[in-house]
């Protein structure tokens, strides 16, 4: 394994502070040696850079899951270095591993992965009960985060009694209590109608703007995508091609992505 | 096709379906293992008090068809909640009904039917390891006790075979009325916790009232007899229903008022665990405490017997041998008992109607008389002044004295001048008393077995003697004690597999809610402390209720048993002792199940 990570030198725009997430040369083999083996990635290489909001779009197949499994530490990748707020995540292993998915990242799933035996309050004040956390010092940070995402008035329902879009939120609410470096999304809106898909994008954005949250989504939708400021395309486990917001409007830019799918899958 | 997709079923389903079959193994192997005993008439007016063979066995068929019944119904709503999917789907590609109820009946009475065979199989190898290993502790004689019964094989395998029938009928007909879309969504659902606090309140009463009627139906076994263990039977299964389903409703709600507690780490979704499915648990909690006080009460009764025979022999004799005028095989297997306490000869001579004592003899070492009495025995000490008023007492004692190839005399004191001037040969008696009777059996018995060849059968020596009447209480008692023991491992066997069931076929929903978890960064130690928590709390509570129970209804053995209470620490320690060892492999099991030990191997969707 590739363990000199952090050592390269940074690229990008801003060369004055560290990147977020730094992805360098991962790979990712299925299958045993001498078995019949399947390459899903095959050497990707991105930064995020703090603040940033980014977008990996990709075909079904193409990676992107596994290339956020691996991002996320729920997988490791077979070479390369992934170093989130430059530390070497490969490298984490048990206790060290779990504390640094409770601190410094954040998820939503497209399928909400809320514990439907706890109430939304419950579920969003887990993350601060695990790091022992005084009661009221995590009821002060509950309240805040579901008035930033509009759930305040559903703090005490279950998971079953609340819509899809409230679930998401919840979820993104228990995402974002910790404050982590980095908030990961696999195809949020997936599970969501289009009008909850579009507040929830509308949040998000909001959150990355004001709040300066980082945050990496992964999806195939272009919608989804548009709200990003830098999207990468993923194919056969390459990025193939990049593409950035820049001053275009976001009508503009959807239009650019829709094409460049057109183009790309091709 | 059908056979195919119904045995399909089982194969693609096979961790699940291992849990669910050896639950229903044991089940029936216990069955059978009751049966064996229960069916074996012989067996049973060899071995038991004639009186209570019926009533014993009676009231514990009962109970084993009672609580194989509940463990078959929850076996079968646990089969019907991993296939109901199955069906669903099957029923929205066009399967009709008629082929799904076949589809079900095929299923349901494959495991039924399995299960029994295996199980009768398997219990034939507990019957012989357990029945034989039991017998050879007691001393018993194993006089038609029989491995393979065919009656006990006939009905288990007849009972299984009706309850899984009905079951998959049951089964047929509930799926068949629910829509397909509620079947296609089976999913959790919460529960919430809004129970009013007056219903707790008449919950909690009732539940009081309910155990208070039980617990005074035992005591008053005596009266009542069959009725009260009746009574006690409905009393306590309600009570300890109603007990469950207010205290730890209110327990919990309390624990989760408790912010400071609650708060931290993973105690908030621990207690939700538990709340989640305390109606899912209350029913089993409550089987449960029933089964652990059976199993418990059982073994202390089986101990409590078992120490009441060298008792009980120790009440009618102080002396652990008596030998008179022995010749040399017999004396050389009287010398080889071992921890003598107090070993004195007498010497005796007799007349055609009397056997004399040397009154200077019995002033120097008094003979020793045991009294009969409740509580720890009582030794009369008498010598020649006392002689006469405690002849006619312990006459019986006093027999094992008479000289053997005479018989028939009276027993006299005369004063040593006396007895030196009457001119008759001297014959020695020997006795031994003996640190441990039991300890001694071996030797003893061969003592007994030169004393029938010296002596003959019928004299009245053999027939006083300590081991004798230690042989008599043997055969009445050693049946109630092993039928104990033998009762308390098949119910413990039985606690043990439907608990464990409950927690394991639950664990595949939580699966889900472990791995969230994981994902979120909760550390794996505190994960298993979880764990460890809400098992430990379905294991502690039907424990203590059961504890309960047991010290309430020993009760009902004031009247057979010396001191019911006397001995509790052997039987209840080794009984959690292993309720601790069936806990911890319990969570060991859970832990493989709902744990991801490497998270990162397959996360892969």
């Amino acid at each position: 394994m590739d363990k000199t990570g952090h050592n390269y030198p940074i690229g990008g725009i801003n060369m004055a502070e560290q990147p977020v997430v730094s992805v360098k040369n991962v790979t990712k083999t299925y299958g045993k040696r001498g078995e019949k083996q399947y390459q899903a990635l095959k050497g990707i290489t991105f930064d995020v850079q703090p603040g940033e909001f980014v977008g990996i779009m990709g075909a079904s197949g193409s990676g992107k899951t596994t290339l956020l499994n691996i991002l996320s530490t729920l997988d490791r990748p077979t070479a390369g270095s992934v170093a989130i707020n430059g530390q070497d995540v490969t490298a984490l292993r048990g206790n060290q591993l779990a504390d640094f998915r409770a601190k410094r990242v954040g998820f939503i799933f497209q399928d909400f992965n809320l514990l439907e035996n706890l109430t939304a309050r419950e579920n969003i004040a887990l993350p601060l009960a695990l790091q022992n956390v005084k009661s009221a010092a995590q009821q002060a940070a509950v309240t805040q985060i579901a008035q930033t995402l509009g759930i305040a008035a559903v703090l005490d329902h279950y998971p079953t009694e609340l819509s899809g879009g409230q679930k998401q939120r919840v979820a993104a609410a228990r995402a974002l209590v910790q404050q982590p470096a980095i908030l990961f999304g696999d195809e949020p809106t997936g599970a969501l109608d289009s009008q909850s898909a579009r507040e929830l994008l509308n949040t998000m954005a909001q959150l990355n703007a004001q709040q300066h949250v980082s945050i990496l989504l992964v999806t195939h939708d272009p919608f989804s995508a548009s709200y990003a400021q830098r999207i990468l395309f993923i194919k056969d486990g390459q990025i193939g091609q990049e593409l950035v917001h820049g001053e275009k409007t976001q009508e503009q830019f959807y239009q650019e992505i829709l094409t460049t799918l057109g183009t790309f899958q091709q | 096709m059908l056979r195919k997709l119904a045995l399909g079923g089982i194969r693609s389903r096979f961790r699940d379906y291992a849990v669910l079959f050896s639950g229903l193994v044991i089940g029936s192997a216990v069955f059978y293992m009751f049966l064996s005993l229960a069916t074996n008439k012989a067996f049973l007016t060899a071995n038991t008090m004639v009186g209570m063979t019926s009533f014993i066995f009676g009231f514990g068929e009962l109970l084993l068809v009672i609580i194989t019944t509940v463990y078959i119904v929850y076996a079968n709503s646990f089969l019907m909640s991993m296939r109901q999917r199955d069906y669903a789907m099957f029923m929205m590609l066009g399967a009709k009904s008629r082929k799904i109820a076949q589809l079900i009946f095929i299923e349901t009475v494959t495991v039924g039917i399995l299960a029994a065979v295996v199980g009768i199989v398997f219990g034939m190898g507990l019957t012989g390891v357990a029945g034989h290993a039991l017998m050879a502790q007691l001393h018993a004689p194993a006089t038609h006790f029989a491995v393979a019964w065919p009656p006990a094989i006939f009905w288990t395998f007849a009972f299984f075979l009706v309850m899984f029938v009905v079951g998959a009928l049951i089964n047929a007909h509930k799926l068949l009325k629910t829509p397909l879309l509620a079947l296609l969504h089976a999913a959790t659902t919460p529960n919430r916790l809004k129970a009013k606090p007056w219903t707790l309140a008449v919950q909690a009463a009732a539940a009081l009232v309910l155990l208070a009627i039980g617990y005074w139906a035992m005591s008053q076994f005596a009266k009542l007899v069959l009725m009260g263990v009746a009574i006690a039977l409905v009393t306590i299964v309600l009570g300890s229903y109603f007990l469950f389903n207010s205290l730890l409703v209110w327990l919990i709600g309390l624990l989760k008022k408790r912010k400071r507690f609650a708060a931290k780490g993973l105690h908030t979704f621990t207690l939700s665990q538990l709340s989640f499915r305390i109606r899912d648990y209350t029913r089993i909690l409550a089987v449960v405490s029933i089964l652990f006080a059976l199993a418990l009460g059982a073994i202390t009764v089986g101990l409590g017997f078992e120490r009441d025979i060298p008792d009980l022999a120790a009440k009618q004799n102080a002396y652990d041998a008596v030998v008179v005028a022995p010749n040399q095989a017999t004396l050389a297997q009287a010398r080889r008992l071992t921890g003598v306490v107090a070993q004195v000869n007498y010497h005796l001579k007799s007349d055609a109607k009397h056997f004399y004592f040397n009154a200077a003899e019995l002033d120097r070492d008094p003979l020793m008389f045991a009294r009969f009495s409740h509580g720890p025995t009582k030794y009369t000490k008498v010598t020649a002044a006392n002689f006469a008023k405690n002849a006619g007492e312990y006459a019986s004692q006093l027999d094992q004295f008479q000289p053997k190839q005479i018989g028939g005399r009276q027993p006299a004191v005369l004063s040593a001048a006396a007895f030196a001037k009457l001119d008759r040969p001297v014959q020695i008696a020997h006795t031994w008393r003996l640190k441990d009777f039991t300890a001694n059996y071996d030797q003893l018995a061969a003592l007994n077995k030169a004393m029938i060849k010296q002596y003959g059968k019928q004299s009245s020596a053999v027939y006083g003697q300590k081991f004798t009447y230690y042989a008599m209480v043997n055969g009445a008692f050693s049946g109630m004690a092993f039928m104990g023991f033998f009762l308390g491992i098949a119910f413990l066997a039985m606690l043990a597999s439907t608990l464990m069931f409950k927690i394991l076929s639950g664990a595949s929903y939580d699966q889900s809610r472990y791995l969230m978890l994981q994902k979120i960064g909760v550390r794996p130690a505190l994960l298993r402390r979880s764990v460890r928590q809400e098992i430990g709390a379905l294991f502690l509570f039907p424990g203590l209720l059961g504890i309960t129970h047991v010290l309430f209804g020993l009760k009902m053995f004031v009247g057979l048993l010396q001191e019911p209470y006397g001995h509790l620490a052997l039987p209840f320690g080794l009984f959690l002792i292993l309720y601790g060892v069936y806990y911890v492999l319990t969570v060991w099991l859970y832990e493989r199940i709902v744990i991801r030990q490497d998270l990162a191997a397959d996360s892969q969707q």
